[in-house]
């Protein structure tokens, strides 16, 4: 039953979203804007891996991000990789920092938290110190002009998005799934079904890092040129949390909803005047946690249309 | 591999466990056959709780040995004791609420490794009564139906040894007669069964010995008709309600 | 240089206790994480600036003007968000959602009230001339905070342990169920604790235009990121442990600044985190560990 599900779900939600994120570039010209749609539905369902299926909310997860982008621009600068082994390097980066972190799921919820953002803060003072600048450029920023290939780094974005859509779907329909809701609803009562917890969700930890090292890794190569505060900058997490809260976590449609509406209005309204667009999100995620918890998905469960 | 009925199944030897200065375990010493219900009976406090949460992992002891089936497995993590054939039922159960009955039970059977192969689900919902219910998340469940869950639970990891913290605690008479059934069951099927129980009653119908515990040791092993008339285990009852 | 270091650590290692005062207070009570509290410390900055510049208000005027409009508005804030998330599994993981939401709202409102420029006061404001302490020279706008971060912390100490309600307070601490049992009127004792929490928070941003720089609405995150260092050092729920916090990262600070200055930003980052795993309990103890 659950292999015909996660068939369902590969049909009518992951081929659809990146058969219009393939496809779009060609009836629209605005690259840049649908590489960050890609990008935050990465993003947000990166951290719909870690906070959905473990409960630990990531306020830091752009450490990863920032991570995989510097690891894909020093394999460039350094060793002088091509852009797809770089991204090797990225996806390296983010999953050491994970491990260097791992000891952070020791924390209960609200400590883990604001551990992680201080964790991220650190990464970024690390990267753009002066001291540093003759490995990772400092303050001043990375050019990597040399590979700048806007189509292909699009292309393998969506690519990356595809793995990551993948993920949440074997997730939501895989015992390992349900292994990690169970070891978030009571770690005890996991450990006594047989599940190793400190395992199933250093796993999760892992994959979320592994994704957010990767669309890290693409969006330094689609820019090609950033500074050390774009790439760490807090509001990649807070977009990817407020998107995966507003749709809901735990689901595979959430997220995506999530990114679209509110990615949506933020390029609508927020991008000339972005407080209101603040002003919007914040008075949403306080709603959201008064009266809707579980996201805009769980007001289509109560109404008893089962949304994945 | 067929258990070997001459040899106790668990083995605890002169168990410690302290928290801080207060001994909550001093030195306990006892056993389990196979196919054995054992009661672990005393009063509030005496360290019967702590015992199980020993014995099932949930903390390691300060000194003793814990012997399952001849290996020493004190301080091992409960879900690599789960898989060695160890398993418990919760006092305060806490089943995985958004999850459905039946999504409780197959993630333990997944992940518990049965040594006797995967366990059928159905039949074990069915066993304690809960078929039926498979589709309803755990959070719809009445505490007497979640207790149930939490057997459940335990039981499709098929352990070989079955620790049951106050189980029978908020069941009626009719619900009592038929888990006290079920137990004897699972015992006659080779299983050992460590039974936790204020219920004297419930005791006496299931188990084949007790151990009597007061302040962290046993002070009394043998069948319950002879722990009531032992001087030191009345005195320790001595006013307590649980007598009768 | 290592007088100079250690005696304007404890300059403001007393500041930043204010810092941290309010934020750990709310904890303590109510097992709340407030999110918003740099943002709350902005606005008291905000106040402060604004006060100075229309009425020429000394900045050590408007403090009451700060202390009774926060506990006006938090008092009542209390009873509108706070029962509802401690209803909640998880209060403390709702709460931080709840007031990062709240926070996000405060910055925006701010960024549209005040646009996104930077504000100061003039040092001079609080006091003319370097005070001298033991053969070192600092400014008179840091020994003058110092001073009122002194006091505050001396407010917080009476409250809690000097006055009637500071005792109902600190049993609300200690056991929030019980103490609902013993008929305490939980729900007041908080809200009032909530409030004044707030605006100790608003009091320690009328000082941040003299010790944490210029004023913008965005200042919060860091403030954030400093105050949970200083109370997860001094230990979170704790209000008088947030005093040795503060002070242990003012010297720390300092220190760093001194002998490492390129590296001192890492500093408050690097010490929340070794904290959290090594001695999660803080300095003074009380577990926040889960597994």
């Amino acid at each position: 039953m659950l292999r015909t599900k996660a068939l369902r779900h590969t049909l009518f939600i992951l081929l659809p979203v990146i058969a219009v994120a393939g496809l779009l570039p060609l009836a629209y010209s605005n690259q840049l804007l649908l590489f960050n749609f890609v990008v935050f539905l990465t993003l947000a369902q990166g951290v719909n891996i870690l906070y959905g299926f473990t409960g630990y909310l990531p306020f830091g997860y752009v450490g990863f991000f920032g991570v995989g982008a510097y690891g894909f621009s020093l394999a460039v600068m350094h060793l002088h990789l091509p852009p797809l082994a770089a991204l090797g390097a990225a996806a390296l980066a983010a999953v050491l920092l994970g491990l260097v972190l791992t000891p952070l799921l020791r924390l209960s919820g609200a400590y883990f938290a604001i551990a992680n953002l201080a964790a991220s803060q650190a990464m970024f003072q690390v990267v753009s110190n002066p001291n540093l600048t003759d490995i990772t450029k400092g303050p001043y920023g990375i050019s990597l002009a040399g590979v700048f290939a806007p189509n292909l780094s699009y292309g393998v974005a969506v690519a990356i998005l595809a793995l990551t859509l993948g993920t949440v779907i074997y997730l939501r329909n895989s015992r390992f799934g349900l292994a990690l809701l169970a070891v978030r609803e009571d770690s005890v009562t996991a450990a006594m079904a047989g599940i190793d917890v400190v395992r199933t969700r250093t796993l999760a930890w892992q994959l979320s890092a592994l994704v957010a090292g990767l669309i890290g890794g693409v969006f330094a190569w689609y820019v090609s040129v950033f500074y050390p505060e774009t790439v760490f900058s807090p509001e990649f997490s807070i977009f990817a949390i407020v998107f995966a809260l507003f749709g809901g976590v735990a689901t595979i449609t959430g997220p995506i909803l999530g990114v679209v509406v509110l990615y949506g209005i933020y390029n609508a309204i927020g991008i000339s005047t972005p407080q209101y667009f603040q002003l919007i999100y914040g008075a949403l995620i306080m709603g959201l946690v008064l009266f809707l918890p579980n996201g805009v998905v769980s007001l289509f469960r109560r109404w008893g249309i089962d949304v994945p | 591999m067929s258990p070997d009925l001459a040899k106790p199944l668990l083995q605890i030897d002169r168990l410690v466990k302290r928290f801080g200065g207060f001994v909550a375990l001093d030195g306990v010493s006892f056993h389990v056959m196979p196919g054995e219900i054992l009661g672990l009976v005393g009063p509030n406090g005496s360290g019967k709780t702590t015992c199980i949460n020993v014995i099932s992992g949930l903390y390691k002891p300060n000194g003793g040995e814990v012997r399952f089936q001849g290996r020493s497995v004190g301080g091992l993590a409960s879900h690599r004791l789960v898989h060695l054939g160890i398993n418990r039922t919760f006092q305060v159960p806490k089943p995985f609420l958004p999850l459905t009955v039946r999504e409780n039970v197959e993630v333990a059977a997944a992940y518990g490794r049965p040594a006797e192969g995967p366990s059928d689900i159905e039949a074990i919902l069915a066993s304690v009564e809960l078929d039926g219910l498979g589709n309803k998340t755990a959070a719809e469940l009445n505490s007497v139906q979640q207790k149930m869950l939490d057997l459940a639970r335990a039981l499709a990891t098929g352990p070989r040894l079955l620790c049951v913290d106050e189980l029978a605690a908020g069941l009626n008479p009719v619900e009592l007669d038929r888990v006290a059934i079920r137990l004897r069951d699972l015992a006659r099927g080779g299983m050992a069964l460590l039974v936790v129980e204020h219920l004297m009653g419930f005791i006496d119908q299931v188990t084949d010995r007790v151990i009597v515990l007061n302040a962290g040791r046993e002070i009394f092993e043998g069948v319950l008709a002879e722990a009531v008339r032992d001087p030191q285990v009345v005195e320790v009852f001595l006013g307590a309600a649980h007598v009768g | 240089m290592l007088a100079y270091a250690i005696l304007a650590g404890l300059i403001f290692g007393l500041y930043f206790s204010l810092v941290g005062l309010g934020l750990n207070l709310v904890f303590g009570v109510m097992r709340i994480v407030n999110l918003a509290h740099g943002d709350v410390l902005m606005l008291g900055a905000f106040a402060a600036f604004w006060l100075f510049k229309l009425f020429g208000l000394h900045p050590v005027l408007s403090i009451f003007a700060v202390f009774a409009v926060f506990v006006a508005v938090g008092w009542p804030l209390y009873y509108l968000v706070v029962p509802r998330l401690l209803r909640a599994k998880d209060p403390e993981m709702l709460s931080i959602i709840f007031f990062f939401g709240l926070s996000q709202v405060i910055v925006a409102l701010a960024s549209i009230a005040f646009g996104s420029s930077e504000r100061s006061i003039p040092g001079r404001v609080l006091g003319s001339g370097p005070y001298q302490i033991l053969g070192q020279s600092f400014p008179a706008a840091w020994v003058v905070t110092g001073g009122v971060s002194a006091l505050a912390v001396a407010f917080v100490y009476l409250y809690l342990y000097r006055t009637r309600l500071g005792y109902v307070t600190r049993a609300v601490m200690v056991h929030r169920e019980e103490a609902l049992a013993t008929g305490i009127d939980v729900h007041r004792v908080s809200a009032i604790a909530f409030g004044i929490g707030l605006a100790l928070s608003g009091i320690a941003g009328v000082f941040a235009p003299f010790m944490l720089g210029s004023v913008t609405p965005a200042m919060g995150v860091d403030i954030n990121i400093t105050s949970f260092a200083v109370i997860v050092v001094g230990s979170l729920g704790n209000p008088l442990g947030t005093v040795l916090g503060g002070i242990a990262y003012g010297i720390s600070l300092m220190f760093m600044q001194t002998y490492f200055s390129s590296w001192a930003n890492l500093l408050p980052y690097l010490l929340l985190i070794t904290i959290l795993l090594v001695r999660p309990s803080g300095l003074l103890g009380r577990k926040v560990r889960s597994a």
